[in-house]
């Protein structure tokens, strides 16, 4: 409720922020929380992995990929928080040259580039904007020349931004450019606080932080930011240690040089880390700053939502099948590792569709994936999980702007959970190389049939209530007695995992039922 | 920061573990091992209760239960005292399908209209999960009217090597494994095992490493270098751990082969044992060793030697093949003699309802009674006559 407050006061939400400085005590304190959990990790994996717990070995291996994919990433974030890096904050020049490019397509809201374009005149340091822009509205070259920007109409080029972004390239020639998201709102600070790393010769791009003035306007939208503060926090903050931290999402500001070194912008649908692993590759270093500069818009209804996400899962898989083995020779030990946990980050897509499935096999063919007890499994899985929340929650105190973006992220998980089958979608458009178009993430709400947003879901609850109907009528008329009491734990066992997982897609449905069509009267 | 201070704070952290390392080493482990037994102990009651909860539902759905048939016999069957010298025949039955699936039993009490009262099973010894004191299996079998009888078989290659770094390598481990019992080396699996046995309060017939005096079966017989006070040592050590955990609910059943000679010198003497059970299956001809003998002929050479005990005796594995000999006239004899040869010795007798026994030889054996219709009706007319006395 104080978030809620927090997130409606227009003025705290436009200010400019820094994430809190790492202290010498919090390094410590984190280093044996590190320890600790990479303990217990050790701890569960060496029981988990026991010949003697494999019943069928197919849904074990599946079990254990599930379960240790996880797991996996949840160590190799623990390595990235132990880096840990804030960059000392640099003043920036005078007198260098600088652009910034922001790009109008068919169908975005013309209102969203009145406050864009007036917020990028205000930026303190000087500068030139160039308004990119395939419209063919004639009150968009109008609106550019009101707000002192620079209007270019840039028809025909590929890709929704990054075709625009290297024809303009050609066509000027500031030394640094500013890539702004056209919804995103940048604060007058902007420039002055990433300008001064382009100091280090070797600095390709410097990233700040996206951060969302829009996250109390629906659950969605909230859900969507919240997936996000982590990333721009600590988990950013820790790539920036390792020098791995990418370029992704809006806001990044270019060298030109390091631009023109590896043929200009990328494209494709993560078209931002694709150039972002070319730069690497061509050995430019990055800078992330975590600072809230600018706040734009997050999503806020479910079809965008869902849309952005299989955009999202299809160009990151794009990134790794593709980008990242041809870039892996001349990536460092640390990028190597960084691009390919953002490159596997939407395989969660099949692990939860695992989970999902493994107690629904069990109760309909009795098919049982492990041989322990699930007294057994919490006492050696506790550990873990009591270690990942601890330390996901220590290291919030890093988050750019802890007011409104610490806690447990609940909903931002449960769409997240909700979400599985886009990210499988993704995952079998990419294996297969099917092309989903790229179209940008709309800027207002949108309404769809609640059976079209909430296909998946409904059958997974619709599935998991028709099993326990079936293993409640199985266990009450068909089985022995004898035989329904050897099975007790196993039974209630996976019937809670599978009402867990029916409980855990609550959070679409919702969005679904709150985005649904409705009849205007 | 520099990479030499973090790495400074790494070996600082990794002091602290090993300083946690060194206080589970002081007894911490063992904190943690009695909240562990006691949050396990409490998950085990709670499953109970789920399950009770189960039972309850069914029975109100079903009016019947399997325990209602037997709660003539319950005086007896809750009563160790009863159980150590009972007034009728105590029937009982091991199913293939244990400890996975009751539905064979189901099935055959089915055919046969009858409730065993005596339900048999067998648990290896070792790490693996199944291997562990079954508390669900004899609480189900407690729900269902029964007894359980354990046949516990000291399988010392069980246990992971990886694991139990104190243990013998597994390939010497067999020889000599009595002898190792009895020095206490397999005590980290005994003690919980008791436990568990202690903690299940009702009675239940245990019958550890049975035909010990055989050199051609197990791994526990004489031909691994396990002389019979090497038995008796063994059988004593785990008796006495039984009683010094409170297990004084178990029944002990000392099974030698009787086919083979010299069974009498692995007595463990008669404080430490209640029942003396015996094997009678009949391979028929399905192998060259064996032939076809009758249920007599396998019992009364060692009958007058096991009867000297003062022991009730148990047949823990009855029945027969069908190849070789007419299975019908086998079991009419066997409950014949049973009735007036071996009435004053023989007080249980547990059917070995086993369909598919594959530990003897390449094709599957078919142990039971049901496969000849015949064999069957008579079996059936025999256990309700018995239990009408």
């Amino acid at each position: 409720m104080q978030s809620e407050q927090a997130w409606s006061d227009t003025a705290e939400v436009f200010r400019h922020r820094r994430a809190a400085p790492i202290h010498l005590w919090e390094r410590w304190l984190l280093g044996i929380l590190l320890f600790l959990g990479l303990w217990s990790v050790v701890y569960f994996g060496v029981w988990w992995f026991r010949l003697a717990h494999v019943n069928h070995p197919v849904l074990f291996v599946l079990l254990s990929l599930a379960t240790w994919y996880g797991i996996f990433r949840m160590i190799v974030g623990w390595y990235n928080a132990f880096h840990l890096e804030q960059p000392d904050v640099q003043a920036a020049r005078d007198g260098l040259s600088v652009a910034i490019f922001t790009t109008a397509s068919p169908g975005e809201p013309y209102e969203m580039f009145v406050r864009t374009l007036a917020a990028a005149r205000e930026i303190l340091y000087p500068h030139t904007t160039y308004l990119l822009d395939d419209t063919r509205d004639p009150r968009f070259g109008e609106l550019a020349r009101q707000m002192g920007a620079v209007h270019m109409e840039l028809i025909g080029f590929p890709g929704a931004k990054a075709g625009k972004i290297n024809e303009a390239l050609k066509r000027t020639d500031e030394e640094f450019i500013l890539v702004l998201d056209p919804d995103h709102i940048p604060f007058r600070q902007f420039l002055h606080r990433v300008l001064g790393y382009f100091r280090d010769p070797g600095v390709g791009f410097v990233q700040v932080s996206q951060a969302y003035h829009n996250a109390n306007e629906s659950f969605v939208a909230r859900a969507a930011a919240e997936q996000t503060f982590s990333f721009y926090g600590p988990i950013m903050q820790g790539m920036n240690g390792t020098g791995t931290s990418v370029a992704i999402g809006a806001n990044c500001t270019f060298r030109r040089t390091a631009l023109d070194s590896v043929g200009g912008h990328g494209l494709g649908l993560a078209e931002d880390l694709v150039t972002s692993i070319r730069l690497h590759a061509a050995g430019w270093r990055s800078v992330y700053v975590p600072e809230v500069v600018s706040r734009g818009l997050v999503p806020a209804d479910l079809g965008s939502f869902l849309k952005q996400q299989l955009k999202w899962s299809r160009g990151v898989h794009e990134v790794l099948f593709h980008e990242y083995p041809r870039a892996f020779p001349r990536l460092s030990m640390h990028q190597r590792i960084a691009y390919f946990m953002i490159g596997s980050y939407y395989v969660v897509g099949l692990s939860t569709f695992i989970y999902i499935a493994i107690p629904l096999i069990y109760l309909w063919t009795g098919r049982q994936p492990a041989a322990f007890l699930l007294s057994e499994y919490i006492r050696h899985a506790l550990p873990v999980g009591i270690l990942g929340v601890f330390i996901y929650r220590f290291a919030q105190r890093w988050l750019c702007d802890p007011v409104r973006e610490r806690g447990l992220h609940w909903r931002g998980t449960l769409l997240k959970v909700g979400s599985w089958s886009v990210y499988l979608k993704g995952l079998f458009l990419s294996v297969l190389g099917i092309a989903v178009p790229y179209i940008p993430t709309a800027k207002e709400r949108r309404r769809d049939r609640f059976w079209r947003l909430a296909r998946v879901p409904v059958i997974t609850v619709l599935a998991s209530a028709m099993t326990v109907m079936w293993t409640v009528w199985r266990e009450l008329y068909l089985l022995p007695e004898s035989e329904v009491r050897i099975t007790t734990e196993v039974t209630f066992g996976m019937l809670f995992f599978m009402i867990m997982n029916a409980i855990l897609m609550s959070g679409r449905l919702y969005a679904a039922w709150i985005d649904r069509e409705r009849e205007e009267t | 920061m520099r990479a030499r201070k973090r790495y400074q704070i790494a070996f600082f952290a990794l002091g602290w573990l090993i300083a946690i390392g060194v206080l589970f080493q002081l007894g911490l482990g063992e904190g943690f091992q009695s909240i562990y037994d006691a949050v396990s102990s409490r998950t085990l009651r709670m499953a109970q209760s789920f399950s009770d909860a189960e039972g309850n539902a069914l029975r109100s759905v079903r009016h019947t239960s399997r325990s209602e048939y037997l709660t003539p016999m319950r005086p007896t069957l809750s009563s160790l005292d009863a159980l150590r010298n009972p007034s009728h025949m105590l029937f009982g039955a091991y199913d293939g399908g244990f400890p996975n699936t009751f539905a064979g039993l189901e099935k055959f009490e089915a055919q046969m209209q009858y409730k065993f009262p005596i339900i048999s099973f067998y648990v290896a010894w070792g790490d693996k999960p199944n291997e562990q004191f079954p508390t669900r299996m004899v609480e189900t079998i407690d729900r269902m009217g029964s007894v359980p009888m354990i046949t516990w078989e000291p399988w010392v290659v069980d246990f992971d090597e990886g694991i139990r770094k104190n243990l013998s390598p597994e390939a010497e481990r067999e020889y000599g494994s009595l002898a190792a019992i009895a020095r206490g080396e397999y005590d980290f699996y005994i003690v919980p095992w008791a436990k568990g046995a202690a903690g299940y309060h009702k009675p239940i017939f245990l019958r550890f490493a049975h035909e010990m005096n055989d050199p051609y079966r197990y791994p526990w017989g004489p031909q691994n270098g396990n002389r019979p006070e090497d038995f008796i040592a063994a059988w004593r050590h785990v008796h006495l751990i039984f009683q010094k955990m409170g297990a004084d609910n178990v029944l002990w059943v000392w099974s030698p082969h009787i086919s083979m000679p010299w069974f009498e010198y692995y007595y463990p003497g008669r404080e430490f044992v209640d029942w003396i059970g015996v094997g009678v299956l009949n391979y028929g001809n399905v192998a060259s060793w064996s032939r076809w003998w009758s249920f007599h002929q396998i019992l009364e050479k060692a009958y007058p030697a096991l009867l000297k005990l003062e022991k009730p005796i148990m047949i823990c594995e009855f029945g027969t093949l069908t190849k070789g000999g007419n299975a019908y006239e086998w079991y009419r004899q066997a409950f014949y003699h049973i009735d007036h040869t071996y009435r004053r010795g023989v007080r249980a007798i547990v059917f070995f309802n086993q369909e598919s026994d594959a530990t003897m030889s390449t094709a599957a054996l078919n142990w039971s009674v049901t496969q000849d219709p015949t064999a069957r009706s008579l079996v059936a007319e025999q256990l309700a006559t018995h239990s009408a006395l």
